[in-house]
């Protein structure tokens, strides 16, 4: 099999002469979009795991619960005034925060706020205008609440504060590995996307083909990443128990924000009342 | 052919090239060195057109090549075709269902005749000695002969310029060996090569000419291969090499064969 | 396909997520015992996998890409209980961690991905393969499995769009949630589903198994022997559920799920219609003019604006020098 002629070989006459090729028009936007959406993700995790640390930073368990109950709040609002309240008091967080985590959230809520409005403007035009106003708020709101919470906090923690909400230690564990890998794997079908992207220079005419090649062959290395990665843990110990390990300490911060959630909830049963 | 001009690239904040300036002629073999993380894979994938230049300008055949030109597809794939990439990972660059269809995919999509096609992938085989993996599927296959297959659907679309990046890594020494020759072999048929590699015993012999990259993301150095590696002060202040390092190169060292053919 | 938040009320959210709960329990329960804890990893890594084949950007006629979901994929490929423990997390990362929306809706979006699609799909494809023994049985039990589970989900998605504006009113007679009823929801979500998407996800099912059975047929699934017969008493019952899409009345919107919009918008394709006669359509009173806000007093109101004002213009000169700071960074080096 590893038989190497020592004497040079002759070269095909193709190789050695100049391809003189016009190429065909084709679409392949799939592949650039793939590569698009790919990075965004990868970025998105990678950089998540700077982790912003401000003084304003209440525990992750205080964070998540609290984000959850102004989303059930909001969820369950009915006063248009409740949802402005709401949308002024993340204003006022977001402008707590950096210029580079606000861009992102309000790129995202403004985009979901948008396309909600988009969405309810046939509603509107048969003449029911609160939908509109009400769900593209909540909208807002609610995009721009999860948004602040998954950019201000680091991952591991938001995933270590489930364990608080009852939340088995074995669900945390794959969440964990599904997080890894997602870079992982990530960065994988990101080289192969390029590798088809650099050898599509003409028509394609199995482009189900080649994204499934790219799909099927990424199914097969996860395979094997996973039994490396098991054998990496067992290595270090881990025989099938997976202790999350939470530090609960409460600061200021915690209790600062538990009373602006608190006001908030004064807020809703104040303005629902009627 | 290759023209490198003042080119900067930064990402995620960071520079990865800073002001490099750059001329390849055709036919000629390059290598590029340097530490980990001195910008040798950015340069590569700007020459490639995966990404473009903050600043400057990267000429390719007196031809502009910008952000905006990539963004038609005629134009990219006419550079993807005159470009050949070679991935330091050949895993992530085989995602066909046998060897045959990985190297035909390229010229199928020219639009060559099939009965062309097979003959170029017949030569391709032939030319990489892996005839007998035509019809195995590339995730079978071992470090070496992935290498192989890789090599081989890329040279299958005629490239003018092949890049290789890190192409020694992996492969057992005769298999390394080998690809010296190969590589010797394609320059010499006409085809440009650029090479990024650590291997510092090999790399006098795939490439003439070597520039040397440091961890400020700049061009430290851009003379002739052999000058380079007896530099050793020089490599040692881009961190490429420790005091410990020597190499055999140039009058003082013995061959055990002949290198003049 | 993905349900955003604010779309269902709490109590339908609360209802689907009852409903999740035990078939998480039994996919547990059956994941433990037919995966051993080496196995452990792999359903992260199909969860991460699941997460990234929603990423991919599939090519359609026309030059404009849509996506596929992959659930029955997943589930010929390492079962349908780890299949639904695997989507669940991936949708869970989307809506919790990368904020996409849906964190309430999390039990509606696995009750369609991770249970409807899966499952329906998988049994389809089991039932078609066990009685047509070839392997152009197998893959025509996947196609159809798979466009069948696709199907399947949208419907489900639809109905509980639809059945909001009946159930949840306010004092006015208004729907709080998503306002089209049924005749609306049904086809807007299934005729998209059952022209375009199905068929995508068909087909990338089908190829992408090919492609694994190829090189690796060593990991794929083997499924358990044993022949439920309840399980298919179900399949044909939902089977017979889907015709109902096809009778609703009402016209049809088009693409009208979030994902359809995207696609739409991103494809290049002109979005959509700006109704006539929206000059006396639109009443923003509900905003804030002239300081007020109807239920509030005066004063908390002007308190109010003078916050919102206040956020805003230091969120907006941050980000305006956070632009210039690049800018001049650049420059520099």
């Amino acid at each position: 099999m590893n038989s190497h002629p020592t004497e040079p070989q002759n070269m095909p006459e193709w190789l050695l002469e100049n391809e003189e090729y016009t190429p065909l028009p084709d679409k392949d936007t799939f592949i650039n979009k793939s590569i698009l959406s790919l990075l965004s993700v990868l970025s998105r995790i990678k950089t998540q795991s700077a982790g912003y640390t401000s003084r304003y930073s209440a525990n992750a368990v205080v964070k998540v619960a609290l984000t959850l109950f102004l989303l059930i709040m909001l969820s369950l609002s009915q006063n248009s005034a409740f949802v402005l309240v709401v949308n002024v008091y993340l204003l006022a967080v977001l402008s707590l925060m950096e210029a580079k985590q606000i861009v992102p959230i309000l790129k995202v809520s403004f985009l979901m706020a948008f396309f909600t409005f988009i969405i309810l403007l046939p509603a509107a035009f048969w003449g029911n205008t609160y939908s509109s106003v009400m769900i593209t708020s909540k909208v807002f709101a609610t995009i721009t609440a999860v948004g602040i919470l998954s950019r201000s906090t680091r991952w591991s923690a938001i995933t270590g504060a489930l364990k608080r909400f009852f939340v088995p230690d074995i669900f945390i564990l794959v969440l964990d590995i599904t997080i890894k890998y997602i870079v992982m794997l990530g960065d994988f079908a990101l080289s192969m996307l390029y590798a088809l992207k650099l050898r599509s220079v003409g028509r394609n005419r199995n482009k189900y083909t080649s994204l499934s090649g790219i799909a099927g062959t990424m199914f097969i290395t996860s395979k094997v990443m996973a039994e490396d990665m098991y054998s990496a843990m067992e290595c270090r110990g881990f025989t099938g128990e997976y202790h999350v390990h939470s530090r609960f300490k409460f600061t200021a911060a915690d209790a600062a924000y538990i009373m602006i959630h608190a006001g908030i909830f004064a807020a809703y049963l104040y303005l629902g009342r009627n | 052919m290759i023209e490198i001009k003042n080119v900067s690239y930064s990402y995620a904040g960071a520079a990865a090239l800073r002001d490099i300036n750059l001329h390849i002629k055709k036919g000629e073999a390059v290598a590029f060195m340097g530490p980990n993380g001195s910008g040798k894979s950015t340069l590569l994938k700007l020459i490639n057109g995966i990404i473009s230049p903050d600043q400057g300008s990267y000429l390719f055949n007196n031809e502009e090549i910008t952000h905006k030109k990539l963004g038609s597809t005629r134009f990219a794939k006419l550079l993807h075709q005159k470009i050949g990439f070679v991935f330091q990972n050949s895993d992530t660059q085989l995602f066909c269902t046998d060897v045959y269809e990985e190297i035909a995919f390229g010229p199928r999509q020219m639009g060559i005749s099939e009965a062309d096609v097979e003959k170029r992938v017949n030569d391709c085989l032939a030319l990489l000695n892996i005839q007998d993996f035509k019809d195995r599927s590339p995730y079978q296959l071992s470090g070496g002969e992935k290498r192989k297959v890789a090599i081989a659907c890329v040279l299958s679309l005629n490239p003018e310029v092949l890049v290789l990046d890190e192409p020694m890594n992996g492969l057992d020494p005769r298999t390394q060996r080998w690809l010296v020759e190969f590589i010797v072999q394609l320059n010499k048929s006409g085809k440009t090569i650029i090479t990024s590699t650590h291997n510092l015993e090999l790399v006098q012999e795939i490439s003439s000419r070597a520039v040397l990259f440091d961890e400020t993301h700049t061009i430290a150095a851009d003379m002739p291969t052999e000058q380079l590696l007896e530099d050793i002060d020089l490599l040692k202040k881009v961190n490429l090499v420790d005091q410990y390092y020597h190499c055999h190169v140039g009058k003082d060292h013995k061959h055990f064969h002949d290198h003049n053919s | 396909m993905h349900i955003p938040d604010n779309y269902l009320s709490p109590s339908t959210c609360v209802v689907l997520a009852a409903a999740m709960i035990p078939v998480w329990a039994i996919a547990v329960k059956k994941v433990k015992e037919e995966v051993t804890k080496d196995k452990l990893p792999m359903l992260g890594i199909c969860a991460a996998f699941s997460f990234l084949m929603m990423m991919f950007n599939v090519p359609l006629p026309g030059g404009t890409t849509g996506h596929a979901v992959g659930g029955t994929l997943i589930a010929i490929l390492i079962g349908p209980f780890s299949a639904c423990i695997s989507v669940t997390i991936s949708l869970l990362i989307q809506a919790l961690l990368f904020g996409d929306g849906g964190v309430l809706a999390f039990g509606a979006n696995s009750f369609n991905m991770a249970f409807v699609l899966p499952f329906l799909g998988y049994f389809i494809y089991k039932f078609i393969k066990d009685r047509v023994h070839s392997a152009k049985g197998e893959y025509i039990g996947m196609a159809i499995g798979s466009y069948a589970g696709i199907n399947m989900a949208a419907l489900c998605t639809a109905i509980e769009f639809g059945i909001q504006p009946l159930l949840f009113q306010n004092a006015a007679g208004q729907p709080v949630y998503s306002p089209y009823p049924l005749s609306v929801s049904i086809p807007a979500m299934t005729i998209p589903h059952i022209l375009v998407a199905g068929v995508v996800e068909a087909i990338f099912t089908v190829a992408i198994f090919i492609f694994i059975k190829k090189v690796s047929p060593g990991t794929i699934y083997e499924g358990a022997k044993q022949k439920t017969k309840a399980v298919y008493g179900l399949v044909i019952a939902l089977i017979c559920l889907s015709p109902l899409g096809l009778l609703a009345t009402g016209t049809a919107w088009g693409e009208w799920g979030a994902d359809e919009i995207k696609n739409v918008v991103s494809g290049g394709s002109a979005l959509g219609f700006v109704p006539e006669g929206m000059a006396d359509g639109f009443r923003f009173e509900a905003l804030i003019p002239d300081y007020t806000v109807a239920g509030l007093p005066d004063i908390a109101g002007y308190i109010l604006s003078a916050v919102a004002g206040a956020a805003i213009l230091t969120i907006v000169f941050k980000i305006i020098s956070s632009m210039k700071r690049e800018k001049v960074g650049s420059n520099l080096e």
